[in-house]
């Protein structure tokens, strides 16, 4: 990938690889064993600037290229897939803000998120709808006082929620999907940890109870409608393009680390990595590496290139690179044998983190749906169209 | 303006054909209503209409009227940006062969 990557792309690319490196590959096991990163290392990433990655630097924001936000993402999930989580969803609610968001609602929010002096989450799971977005159960009624609205129900598995200052939350309005902002500090919100995940544990997960909380008309997102249609589509994208790049990061490191390994570890007078077993294994890995580096910067282009196939390229990208981390994550830790089944191996960790990004911002079968779908229409949209030609 | 307005449309409907199948889709065949585009379809089509026209999409033009059909998404780009369509439309007759 990066022959492909411009010169400016490739020295933001080695900073971001510096300070994983030196901030969070060090305490990736220690904040996974606590399930969580400390506001120290939160407040890092807002000072870097790299909350803003995407946000235009009139907001104060980097106003960075896609490619560059993905090299961000990657950089950081080889080191530590939850710490890339607060990045995913800060994105997801700064890039809905920034493209549906009034003048006015972008002049107060965009700044401290894109400073990380704000959090964000995005409110979308509830505990009876995953996949299934269409059937949400959380509601707005009418406030009878202020032409504001009411805002009642239940989200679960939002990552960041334990710490995040703003929420954007999703649900309906006379059965028109709406979105919102909502502050932390709202009267009526509650916030219950989720602890104890297979992986993914210092990513801050939490329940939230909407019990009536005011929602005042100018924190609405857009308009009654187009909630789901629109606001929530622009967030998720930039939400698979940061996990599908955080899920190559995750890959580089199990092909990094169980390179390694195989080159210094013997079995008597061999290398284990003299041995054929270890070599398939291995091989595998490194070539789902380049084929996933090309998915995904494929991804990142077609969205700095506002192209109209983003949206699939986006998906295939995650499709691939989540399923190919979760193969290498299984190998790497046959690599290491004994030693990867410990916590102080790396290669544990990216095993059970692995397989939250197969689950995250749409599961592998839904992928499979939507793919499967579209390229079966294609075909047929090409037999259709060979049919006029042949009849005219 | 004739021509280019007929040139508008026939970028859209060839948009449209190559994302949903359809055979002789009429130009006021409400897209939404038929049910036969997909839940990504709406997103899709506004990124086709911002990058083809160069016209920035935002919250006041979230109105199902705007593009609803072939005729009702060429006419609110012209609206939205009559120059910047008929500049796009001079670029693409000069693009093809």
């Amino acid at each position: 990938m990066n022959a492909f990557l411009t010169r400016e792309q490739s020295a933001s690319y080695a900073e971001f690889q510096e300070f994983a490196a030196a901030n969070v590959e060090p305490f990736a096991g220690e904040w996974d064993r606590a399930q969580k990163i400390p506001d120290s290392a939160v407040s890092l990433l807002g000072q870097t600037g790299y909350l803003g990655a995407c946000i235009p630097s009139e907001y104060g924001g980097k106003g960075w290229d896609v490619v560059t936000f993905g090299l961000l993402n990657e950089a950081l999930g080889r080191s530590d897939s939850a710490f890339t989580g607060i990045l995913t969803v800060q994105s997801m609610v700064s890039t809905a803000v920034l493209k549906w968001g009034t003048d006015e609602q972008r002049r107060k929010w965009l700044p401290p998120l894109a400073k990380g002096e704000l959090i964000g989450a995005f409110a979308l799971t509830e505990p009876g709808v995953g996949s299934d977005i269409q059937s949400l159960t959380t509601g707005f009624k009418q406030s009878d006082r202020d032409g504001g609205l009411i805002l009642s129900g239940e989200k679960k598995w939002i990552t960041s929620g334990q710490f995040a200052g703003l929420f954007l939350v999703f649900g309906k309005l006379d059965q028109k999907p709406l979105a919102c902002l909502v502050p932390r500090n709202s009267v009526g919100l509650e916030i219950e940890p989720i602890q104890d995940l297979m992986g993914f544990r210092a990513a801050g997960l939490a329940r939230l109870r909407f019990n009536d909380v005011a929602i005042p008309s100018a924190s609405v997102i857009g308009k009654p409608g187009f909630g789901l249609s629109h606001v929530a589509p622009v967030g998720l994208q930039f939400g698979r393009i940061s996990t599908a790049c955080s899920a190559l990061g995750l890959l580089r490191g199990c092909f990094e680390e169980s390179t390694s390994y195989a080159a210094s570890r013997r079995i008597g007078e061999n290398r284990v990595g003299d041995l054929g077993m270890i070599q398939s294994l291995i091989a595998r890995m490194g070539a789902d590496l380049e084929a996933a580096k090309l998915l995904c910067w494929s991804a990142c282009r077609a969205e700095d290139e506002h192209h109209h196939e983003t949206f699939t390229r986006t998906f295939i990208a995650k499709y691939f690179t989540s399923q190919a981390a979760v193969r290498a994550a299984s190998d790497a830790v046959q690599v290491w044998g004994a030693s990867g089944c410990h916590e102080s191996s790396p290669v544990a960790r990216y095993y059970r983190g692995a397989k939250i990004m197969e689950i995250i911002e749409g599961t592998t079968q839904v992928h499979e749906v939507i793919l499967g779908k579209g390229f079966v229409q294609a075909a047929i949209r090409k037999q259709l169209a060979q049919r006029r030609e042949a009849s005219s | 303006m004739t021509n280019d307005t007929n040139q508008v449309s026939e970028s859209i409907r060839h948009f449209i054909n190559n994302s949903i199948n359809i055979d002789g889709l009429g130009d006021d065949e409400n897209l939404f209503e038929t049910g036969i585009v997909n839940s990504l379809f709406a997103v899709q089509l506004m990124t086709f209409v911002e990058r083809s026209f160069g016209i920035e999409i935002g919250m006041e033009d979230l109105d199902v009227e705007n593009f609803k059909s072939v005729s009702a998404t060429a006419a609110f780009i012209r609206r939205k940006s009559p120059d910047k369509a008929e500049a796009a439309v001079r670029k693409e007759r000069e693009t093809t062969p």
